[in-house]
C-alpha cells in the first residue's frame, strides 16, 4: 500500500487509494511550500460517513454560521489529540515549546464543546529527562480535560528503553506500554511502535504487540467503531524517512472486519490523511516544530518559519465521535 | 556500557599484564598506542559521513552530531560491540576499534540512518 501523494483535497468518493487529503502539495518552491504550511496551518475538520472522509479547512469552518459550526462539532464523544511536544527542544526552530504547548492547551480550553479527554502521540520529551516530563504534566493540568492517554514517541523511549515512561504513564498497560480503553462504545486502542528498532528498518510493534492486538479485538463486535493511535505512523507515509512502520499490514489486518477503523498518529510534525478501505489515517501536527514534507528536503529535521508562521503550522486535533452514523469528525486547528 | 580501549588502559595492560602477553602482542599494542589514529564521523541531515570508513586497527573513531535532533551510534552486531548514549547536538561519541574487521551501525533512534566502519 504505498502512498500516492496528489496535490487533491478531500473529495467524497476519491480514489480510496489516494491520498484523499493532501496539505502540502507536490511540486512547489520553497516559498510556495511554506506558503502551503501556512493554508495546512489554518487546519481542518473532517467527518467520515461509510468510510468517505470529508474534510473543511478551519477558514471554512470559522466563516460557517456559529450555529451550523456547533452543529459539526456536536456529537457523543469528543477528544483532543496533540502530539510531539518535544519539551526540552531549544533550537531555532521553536525556542519555546513550553509556551507554544500553553497556547495548546488554551486553545482546546477555547473549544465550543469541551473535549472529554486529551490523547498525547508521543515525543512528550526531547531527551526523556525527568523535567521534560515534569513539564509536559505541569502544563497539561491546566487543560480543562482532566484525563490524558498517552503512547512513546522514540525521543521519550532514549537511553533506558522506556522504562521511565512506564513508570509514569504506562500504568495497567501490557509490554512496553501498550492497552486498550473503551469511551462511549468506541474502542481505543494505544499501541507502541518506538522501542527495539532495527538498523534500516521502521517503526516496529513486534510479534508480542500484534497477537496481543489480535487478541483485544477479537471479543468486539464488527459495528464498534475502533480508534487505534501510535507515534510512528501506521501507514507508509515516507518510509525512505523512516515515516512508517514494518508491521503495521499485519496490525490492520486484524481490524478488517470492522465497519470504521480510525488511525491517529503524530511523528511527522504535519498534518496529513488517507482513507484506504475502512481505515482513515490521520497524523497530527506538533505543539513544537514543523518538519518538512516527504521529500521536500534533504532531511526531516526541523524546519524554521518565520517567527510570526510558527503558530500556523503548530496543532491540535480535535475528535468527535457522532454515534449512530459510525463516524469520526477531526478538527485541525492551529495555535493561532 | 562503553567498551572503547583508551592510551592509558593500553598502557596499563603493557605494565600490569606483562605476564599474561606475549612481548610481540605487547610491542603491537604499545605500537598501536603510539601511533594514536584518530578518525571523525559527522552526522548531518540524518546521516553519517562518511557512510563508510576504512581506519587501522587501534584508530579512535569520534562522532559528532552536527544536527538539530539526538542521534545515536549503536552497533548493530549483536552482542552489540558499541552504543553511545543519546547524543544532542553537538555532542561526540569516541570508540577504539582494536581489531580487524567491518562494523555496521545505526541510529536507534532513526533506524533508517546505517553506516560502517571497516577495521584494517
Amino acid at each position: 500500500m504505498s502512498l500516492k501523494t496528489t496535490s487533491q483535497e478531500a473529495l467524497p468518493g476519491a480514489n480510496q487509494s489516494q491520498l484523499a487529503y493532501d496539505h502540502n502539495r507536490d511540486g512547489v518552491d520553497r516559498r510556495g511550500f511554506l506558503k502551503c504550511m501556512a493554508w495546512a496551518g489554518t487546519g481542518a475538520f473532517c467527518v467520515i460517513r461509510g468510510g468517505v472522509l470529508r474534510s473543511y479547512s478551519m477558514s471554512r469552518l470559522a466563516e460557517m454560521d456559529p450555529k451550523a459550526r456547533a452543529k459539526e462539532m456536536m456529537g457523543e464523544l469528543s477528544f483532543a489529540q496533540i502530539s510531539d511536544s518535544h519539551m526540552g527542544f531549544n533550537k531555532a526552530a521553536n525556542p519555546d515549546v513550553a509556551g507554544t504547548l500553553k497556547a495548546a492547551v488554551d486553545k482546546i480550553n477555547g473549544l465550543a464543546v469541551a473535549p472529554e479527554f486529551l490523547l498525547h502521540t508521543g515525543d512528550i520529551s526531547h531527551l526523556s529527562k525527568p523535567e521534560e516530563f515534569d513539564t509536559v504534566d505541569q502544563i497539561l493540568k491546566d487543560a480543562k480535560p482532566k484525563e490524558v492517554f498517552y503512547v512513546p514517541g522514540e525521543h521519550d523511549v532514549l537511553n533506558d528503553n522506556g522504562q521511565q515512561f512506564l513508570e509514569r504513564y504506562g500504568k495497567g498497560s501490557k509490554g512496553a506500554g501498550w492497552y486498550s480503553f473503551d469511551k462511549k462504545g468506541v474502542h481505543f486502542i494505544g499501541l507502541v511502535n518506538v522501542v527495539n528498532l532495527k538498523a534500516g528498518g521502521l517503526g516496529t510493534l513486534g510479534p508480542e504487540q500484534l497477537e496481543w492486538l489480535e487478541d483485544d479485538v477479537k471479543q468486539l463486535k464488527h459495528s464498534t467503531p475502533l480508534v487505534v493511535f501510535a507515534h510512528i505512523p501506521l501507514w507508509s507515509v515516507y518510509p525512505e524517512w523512516g515515516w512508517g512502520t514494518d508491521d503495521s499490514a499485519q496490525a490492520l489486518s486484524y481490524l478488517k472486519k470492522f465497519g470504521s477503523v480510525t488511525v491517529l498518529n503524530g511523528h511527522i510534525h504535519q498534518t496529513m490523511q488517507k482513507v484506504e478501505g475502512n481505515v482513515t489515517f490521520h497524523t497530527a501536527a506538533s505543539t513544537a516544530f514543523p518538519q518538512p514534507a516527504p521529500g521536500k528536503a534533504d532531511s526531516p529535521g526541523p524546519m524554521k518559519v518565520p517567527a510570526e508562521q510558527l503558530k500556523s503550522v503548530l496543532g491540535i486535533t480535535d475528535v468527535n465521535f457522532i454515534r449512530g452514523k459510525q463516524a469520526l469528525g477531526l478538527v485541525d486547528s492551529t495555535l493561532e | 556500557m562503553r567498551r572503547s580501549v583508551s592510551f592509558a588502559v593500553l598502557s596499563a595492560v603493557g605494565l600490569l599484564g606483562m605476564s599474561a602477553l606475549t612481548a610481540p602482542r605487547r610491542d603491537l599494542a604499545a605500537d598501536a598506542a603510539q601511533k594514536a589514529e584518530s578518525a571523525e564521523v559527522k552526522i548531518d541531515n540524518f546521516s553519517f559521513g562518511p557512510a563508510t570508513l576504512t581506519v587501522p586497527a587501534g584508530t579512535t573513531v569520534t562522532w559528532t552530531n552536527r544536527d538539530d535532533i539526538p542521534h545515536t551510534v549503536t552497533s548493530s552486531d549483536d552482542p552489540r560491540v558499541f552504543k553511545s548514549k543519546v547524543l544532542d547536538t553537538d555532542e561526540k561519541f569516541s570508540f577504539t576499534f582494536t581489531k580487524a574487521g567491518t562494523y555496521p551501525y545505526f541510529c536507534s533512534i532513526h533506524p533508517k540512518m546505517t553506516a560502517k566502519v571497516i577495521v584494517q
